[in-house]
């Protein structure tokens, strides 16, 4: 009875950090990094912090469709696209006759509204579908829309591109790409505890089950595309005015999709901690390799990477026992059941 | 459970490693009679080949000042030179992050641009941000220079340049009319754009302009359609393939332009190799060639610096090496003009600078690009590349109008 009563008050215990225990760390994590600014720190310091949280954040959206949900994106920089393109448009064209040139804070929201528009437009068609037809479809997407944005010359400057006002302010993209960060992933957070987020791994576990228990899966599906696509969208149209310069090649970059997969996939796919853990660690790793093997770096990179998947499918947390993990070989075993 | 304890670990771990690796480049305080440039340039990436022929260009120039000129004069001290390089990988967050910690953290006092143009716009608004210098030996889009830097200095000429010299030169060989295509990404499209200026001034119709996207494998629409129109005169604006495409489109299409300018291809040897006598009477811009004749206090004649480079690295230098090398000559004749590392004398130093260098003479205007060097047109006549124009640097007269396909 004592021995029972025991393991009873352990379970809860155990269960009270596993439930809470993340959401901490990552709260003293990012009090931390709100903090960070105030100790002595260069700007190098500041931006490369940025660029991890922008990782981050594109890896978490990323996750939410692709890990979470179990549908492969194969495109999803097009939503970044798109982000960075109406950020450039509005804030150099004034496209509509009537509007004058949007402020960053005025174009912000905008693109990130334009991002979840496009995203629930093509999402409403091809999530219907089961297997790899979505995959196909924003791959298909993503590289029709460069072209698109290539004949759009008169907006979108062509293959010429746009220049933004060069107003770089480290400290402000800090704090901005932190508080989007903070914003998207602990609303992954709370979402993979919900019923929606339930829901999601269900559709990712078994789509048919699911559907017979009553989620309305492509409501579910489309949902989480259209949050992952927003705040995409949002983190493309700060990285246009962080960078100042847009052209189709370099915002429409493949490897921007892989390395969300990739951080993803690193960390653990489906996982909340994942993508952030998987972006430190990606990024620490290419810039230790990056500093001392300059000739070799993409090799010795490419390397590790191989290893990576070839011994750790299921990523680092996957490894360390986080079950809402799942390896990329399960997620394209499961197109051929989806059938 | 066990995964809870772990992320800290981890976190903290990668946090430690990355902080340490940030203090790795702390330099003794005691090193006080080197200047220390910076450079990210492509290393891998779409840019390699560019890219090592700018380091190489970069590197020249280098080792000339330490080895044999002795270092910079700056007042009564000489000053070593030290290049801090870094891959850039062609990319422009990569490019951002490496310049920013050039300047935060290697603590440079004067930066040398990557190469491409895109690349630079990104690097340039960076270094505009701290105040710190950067020259370019080759970044030529007209839009790097509207943007109100105080900080960028180009020697190259402006794209929109590029036919200037050319076209001047077929007007007053009789031409009358112009067809142009161009590739649609910023350098061509500047190109384009300033043809399209030139022919107007010179007196010439233009008949049709048309854009074809990047990795194009078929002009032969855009040819026809040219064809039809009969011009005497068609510009190409877009990389090496491009040329060689527009060449073999309008000879299977028996398409006759009496002159065809052509940028980037014909001023290559490979160009000759590639497509042998329909090269000929093909013309194209150069910004620099061996057998121009330019002269200056350092490196002597251009053809002087071209035995040099051939010397050093064993292959004959591109225009992008010419180019880096004579970059960093003018950032070293502006710091000893100014007589101080101060950015601001020196920036007064470069906006003052009225020179001439093997590559050609250099006087930047208030945007910091070149003003003073024209571009120069080369024709390819049997087999050989010539200087057609300028006239002051020329070597033989163009030809004009070129024979029809058949003939060749």
């Amino acid at each position: 009875m004592k021995l029972h009563k025991n393991s009873k008050k352990q379970t809860e215990k155990k269960s009270f950090l596993k439930k809470w225990g993340g959401l901490i760390l990552w709260i003293l994590l990012l009090g931390f990094l709100a903090l960070y600014p105030y100790t002595k720190v260069s700007g190098i310091q500041l931006f490369s912090a940025t660029q991890v949280f922008m990782l981050v954040t594109l890896a978490s959206n990323w996750n939410l469709i692709g890990g979470m949900t179990g549908y492969i994106d194969f495109g999803h920089t097009v939503f970044f696209g798109v982000g960075a393109y109406m950020m450039g448009i509005l804030v150099t064209q004034a496209p509509l006759a009537f509007a004058p040139r949007l402020s960053f804070w005025q174009a912000l929201p905008i693109a990130g509204l334009v991002a979840l528009l496009l995203a629930v437009s093509l999402g409403w068609v091809t999530l219907r579908l089961k297997g790899s037809y979505f995959s196909i479809a924003m791959l298909g997407t993503f590289a029709a829309t460069r072209e698109i944005v290539r004949i759009l010359r008169p907006l979108t400057g062509g293959g010429a591109g746009l220049d933004l006002p060069p107003v770089l302010n480290r400290l402000g993209e800090y704090y901005f790409m932190l508080a989007v960060m903070a914003i998207v992933v602990s609303s992954i957070w709370w979402i993979r505890r919900s019923d929606f987020g339930l829901s999601l791994l269900a559709i990712r576990e078994d789509e048919i089950g699911a559907e017979m228990r009553g989620i309305n899966t492509t409501l579910h599906k489309l949902v989480a595309l259209a949050i992952a696509a927003f705040f995409t969208g949002i983190t493309g149209a700060f990285w246009a005015w962080q960078n100042t310069y847009i052209d189709p090649d370099v915002v429409f970059l493949e490897s921007r999709t892989v390395e969300m997969v990739m951080t993803s996939m690193l960390g653990g796919l489906g996982t909340v901690w994942g993508p952030p853990l998987g972006a430190v660690v990606l990024y620490s790793i290419q810039n230790i390799v990056w500093s001392n093997l300059l000739n070799y770096h993409l090799l010795a990179l490419g390397i590790l990477l191989i290893f990576l998947v070839l011994f750790m499918p299921e990523g680092i947390l996957g490894k360390l026992g986080d079950r809402s993990s799942i390896s990329a070989i399960r997620l394209i075993q499961r197109w051929q059941k989806r059938r | 459970m066990k995964s809870l304890f772990s992320i800290p670990i981890l976190l903290t771990l990668a946090v430690v490693l990355a902080g340490c690796n940030s203090n790795i480049s702390e330099k003794s305080a005691d090193d006080v009679q080197t200047i220390r440039l910076g450079a990210a340039v492509s290393e891998t990436g779409k840019f390699a080949r560019e890219g090592k022929d700018t380091r190489q260009g970069y590197n020249l120039w280098r080792d000339w000042v330490n080895e044999e000129y002795g270092g910079i004069k700056v007042g009564d001290r000489r000053y070593q030179v030290e290049i801090v390089y870094y891959d850039d990988e062609g990319k422009p967050d990569t490019t951002a992050r490496l310049v920013e910690k050039l300047i935060t953290e290697d603590k440079v006092n004067f930066l040398l641009a990557p190469y491409s143009s895109g690349l630079t716009k990104s690097a340039s608004a960076i270094s505009e941000k701290y105040g710190a210098i950067m020259v370019s030996g080759g970044a030529a889009a007209d839009s790097l220079f509207t943007r109100g830097f105080k900080n960028l200095f180009s020697i190259s000429p402006p794209a929109s340049n590029y036919t200037e010299s050319t076209l001047k030169a077929l007007s007053e060989a009789g031409a009358k009319t112009v067809v142009i295509a161009y590739e649609d990404t910023p350098f061509p499209t500047n190109v384009a754009e300033g043809a399209k200026k030139w022919a107007q001034k010179y007196g010439m119709k233009l008949l049709a302009t048309e854009s074809y996207p990047k990795d194009v494998a078929d002009v032969s629409a855009i040819m026809s359609k040219f064809k039809a129109l009969n011009p005497d005169v068609f510009v190409g604006g877009g990389h090496f393939n491009d040329a060689l495409l527009f060449v073999r489109s309008a000879k299977e299409l028996n398409f006759n332009p009496k002159a065809m300018v052509i940028t980037v291809g014909p001023s290559n040897p490979k160009f000759v190799s590639e497509i042998g006598a329909d090269a000929n009477y093909i013309f194209g811009p150069t910004k620099w060639e061996r057998t121009m004749k330019y002269k200056g206090k350092y490196f002597g004649t251009t053809s002087e610096y071209a035995d040099r480079y051939q010397a050093k690295w064993g292959e004959a230098p591109p225009y992008q090496a010419a180019g880096a090398t004579a970059g960093a000559l003018v950032l070293h004749l502006a710091i000893e003009k100014a007589g101080s590392l101060e950015p601001d004398a020196v920036r007064q130093a470069m906006g003052e600078l009225n020179v001439v260098t093997f590559y050609g003479p250099i006087n930047f205007d208030e945007t910091g690009k070149n003003t003073a060097k024209p571009m120069g047109s080369i024709q390819i006549q049997n087999g050989k590349i010539q200087l057609v124009a300028p006239k002051d640097t020329a070597v033989t007269q163009n030809i004009y109008p070129a024979t029809k396909w058949k003939e060749r």
